[in-house]
């Protein structure tokens, strides 16, 4: 297979040794890379049952084949250790120059095992690894810490961090680089716990050559310019703001913790406006041309601040908090990039923490510094107690809304909007049937990236019946593992006619390997069942997959429309009734043989 | 037979929303089905001309989808009958 070099480096934080450890060139044929990968040397380095705090638990770092090729928004990383959040795979990917100098080093991905003795940059270099006391960067956040690194190593350098609140633990930090962060599930926490304040790569190798040079460079350039057509207007004119007028129409945006699915001063936070009135500028990843990254500054009295912005973050700091003014929207996204952490997942927490409020349940600490819905003040001083682990709120909430809820009580798992103790993105599943399900069985938790089900039900399919829906929810999942894969960024998925017939050609062009589009979505599947199995072999039961009792009932979808909806959904994946993953299943995927080393189960 | 002229409220969002530089667009026009809406709003709102609407197919580019009384379609024989509801969007809602 071209496009990969066959190697993993594997280092030992608690001996400082490091180690190429060969991948069997079946990993990469039927899994690709990136997520793929990183979800099997997950597998393979992980014991059963692996603490998300112990040493043995893996930090894995992978890049895909395509990256290097010239391929537009390939140039992505997958991470995958076990989450602080959900004790599940935490599986996260992030963009730009890091995959590029990453993939230059001679490796196609980095294996961290142990426990720095004390805190450390882990610094790769082509072939060498070693450790950087970090005490100087402690406390510093992760644009601060990259700097300081890039100074000092080199401007070639690049650097993933995390801030404060992975030093504190904090159990959905962020991994930090380029600007761009791997918040979901918490990938920084798991580094914190390692005493790991950063890695930082030089690579200055060659790509690893692709089969047919020419013909990439030709498909490249085509879909360069499919790329710059009106399939990503959206993302390029306004960016996923966009999402937020027109999600609260629809009534489907998460308004103060999930009780309603429209904000009624949507107005005041949508997209449209905000590119009117405050934007910045707008910038690109590493190798894209789509450049869906724009920029806002904030217009009010205080000190100016420019900060980018997602629609998960414009919902989650915003209606999910019921907060109506978008300058503090921009300012509580600043602070969760200042600490690294993920925004969703914050929001989401402290939207709990809101209803907690409103309903009279007591949080610890003052009472005067509880957050409440639609005040601003108090939602920038909570996630500054959060970013910190400050004070007995703070410490709390770092904890993310499920446990929360398990320490507070009185109930307060009721309005925890989270599944397998991952917070929901952006999407209320009320009219949402296919999402419904894709929350409920992606093996990160809720997730809208891994499943993208939303497609379905924004289409003439919504209406399907239950088989459909359910295909229609695992394919979409199958295709969104392929793009994590090679990788390519899922906003280029609409400038594909017939995605899965047109990537095999891609991936045939770089790899040489003969795949089409069937095989090509049973990569897709592999990659999904390998971090559903990961699951199993934590405890993962058939309880895990469901929604929180809001969202089930007049308030979201139907409890029994979701169980036959899971179920038609494990009937296509070819699992049991209560989501095992049959022995025959795996030798139908090919993935038997890629387990041999990695048994499932206790 | 001759279609009597009707009012029709379009929702825009997204780039639709910026070009036109409004929220929604009235229509008075002889309208039968979404093809037909579509051309209308072309003559309403020439601004979406080129990026949002074809001018030449008087139909939607590839990245944008109407929504149709909470449906959403990209199929111009869809009927409209007076009080239909029309949000115009960008095909690519999630992000």
């Amino acid at each position: 297979m071209n496009a990969v070099h066959g190697k993993a480096l594997v280092i030992d934080l608690s001996t400082g040794q490091a180690e190429p450890f060969p991948i069997p060139q079946e990993v990469s044929s039927l899994l690709l890379g990136g997520a793929g990968l990183a979800a099997w040397l997950l597998l393979h380095f992980a014991p059963p049952h692996v603490d998300p705090w112990a040493p043995e638990n893996p930090f894995v770092v992978a890049t895909g084949p395509f990256i290097g090729t010239g391929i537009t928004t390939s140039c992505k990383l997958a991470i995958a250790t076990t989450s602080p959040q959900t004790g599940f795979i935490a599986d996260s990917l992030t963009s730009s120059y890091l995959a590029l100098v990453l993939r230059r080093t001679g490796f196609d991905a980095l294996v961290v095992l142990g426990q720095a003795p004390r805190w450390s940059v882990l610094v790769v270099e082509n072939h060498r690894a070693y450790l950087r006391p970090a005490d100087d960067l402690l406390g510093h956040d992760p644009e601060a810490t990259a700097a300081a690194l890039r100074t000092e190593l080199g401007r070639d350098v690049r650097v993933a961090a995390i801030g404060r609140a992975g030093e504190r633990l904090v159990r959905y930090a962020a991994v930090v680089n380029d600007g761009r962060l791997a918040g979901r599930t918490g990938p920084g926490a798991v580094l914190g716990a390692k005493r790991l304040k950063a890695i930082a790569v030089r690579g200055t190798g060659r790509f690893p050559p692709v089969a047919d040079p020419a013909g990439v460079a030709a498909a490249a350039r085509r879909l360069a310019a499919r790329s710059l057509g009106p399939e990503t207007a959206k993302y390029r004119e306004l960016g996923t703001v966009a999402n937020l007028a027109f999600f609260s129409r629809l009534g489907v945006l998460p308004t103060r913790n999930f009780q309603t699915g429209s904000f009624p001063a949507a107005e005041a936070l949508a997209g449209e406006r905000l590119a009117l009135h405050q934007r910045a500028d707008r910038q690109a990843c590493a190798a894209c041309t789509v450049g869906c990254e724009h920029h806002f500054r904030t217009t009010d009295a205080g000190p100016e601040v420019t900060v980018r912005l997602e629609y998960e973050t414009l919902f989650a700091l915003g209606s999910l908090c019921g907060i109506e003014d978008p300058n503090v929207v921009l300012r509580a996204a600043a602070l969760c990039d200042h600490y690294g952490m993920d925004a969703i997942s914050a929001g989401g927490t402290i939207a709990w923490a809101m209803e907690c409020v409103e309903r009279g349940v007591p949080l610890p600490g003052d009472p005067a510094e509880w957050p409440r819905f639609g005040d601003g003040v108090s939602l920038l001083r909570t996630l500054e107690l959060i970013g910190e682990r400050r004070g007995p709120l703070g410490e709390l909430l770092a904890e993310g809304s499920r446990r929360a809820a398990e320490i507070v009580g009185q109930g307060s798992h009721e309005w925890a909007m989270h599944v397998k103790g991952l917070e929901l993105p952006g999407y209320h599943p009320k009219n949402l049937r296919a999402m419904a399900l894709g929350f409920a069985v992606t093996p990160r938790g809720a997730c809208h990236n891994r499943t993208s089900a939303y497609e379905v039900d924004f289409s003439e399919h919504a209406g399907d019946p239950v088989e459909q829906l359910a295909r229609a929810t695992a394919r979409s999942e199958d295709r969104s593992a392929v793009l994590d894969a090679l990788p390519i960024c899922k906003f280029l998925r609409h400038c594909f006619d017939d995605f899965f017939a047109e990537a095999a050609e891609l991936v045939r062009l770089v790899t040489g390997l003969p795949v089409d589009a069937d095989e090509l979505q049973r990569a897709g599947e592999r990659i999904v069942t390998l971090k559903k199995l990961f699951n199993l072999r934590q405890g993962w039961t058939r309880a895990d997959d469901t929604l929180p009792d809001r969202l089930l009932g007049p308030g979201g979808i139907d409890r029994a429309e979701l169980e036959t909806l899971i179920a038609a959904y494990y009937r296509i994946r070819g699992w049991t009734p209560d989501g095992q993953v049959p022995a025959t299943r795996l030798h139908e995927l090919g993935l038997a043989s890629l387990l041999v080393h990695a048994p499932i189960g206790s | 037979m001759t279609v009597e002229a009707t009012r029709y409220a379009v929702e825009l969002y997204g780039l639709p929303a910026l070009l036109a530089g409004k929220r929604r667009i009235e229509i008075d026009a002889a309208v039968e089905t979404l093809g037909d809406l579509a051309r209308a709003l072309l003559q309403a709102c020439p601004q979406l001309a080129g990026p949002v609407i074809d001018p030449e197919l008087g139909w939607l580019q590839r990245g944008y989808v109407f929504v149709v009384n909470a449906r959403f379609t990209r199929e111009p024989t869809t009927p409209l009958s007076p009080g239909s509801e029309v949000l115009l969007v960008a095909a690519q809602a999630g992000g």
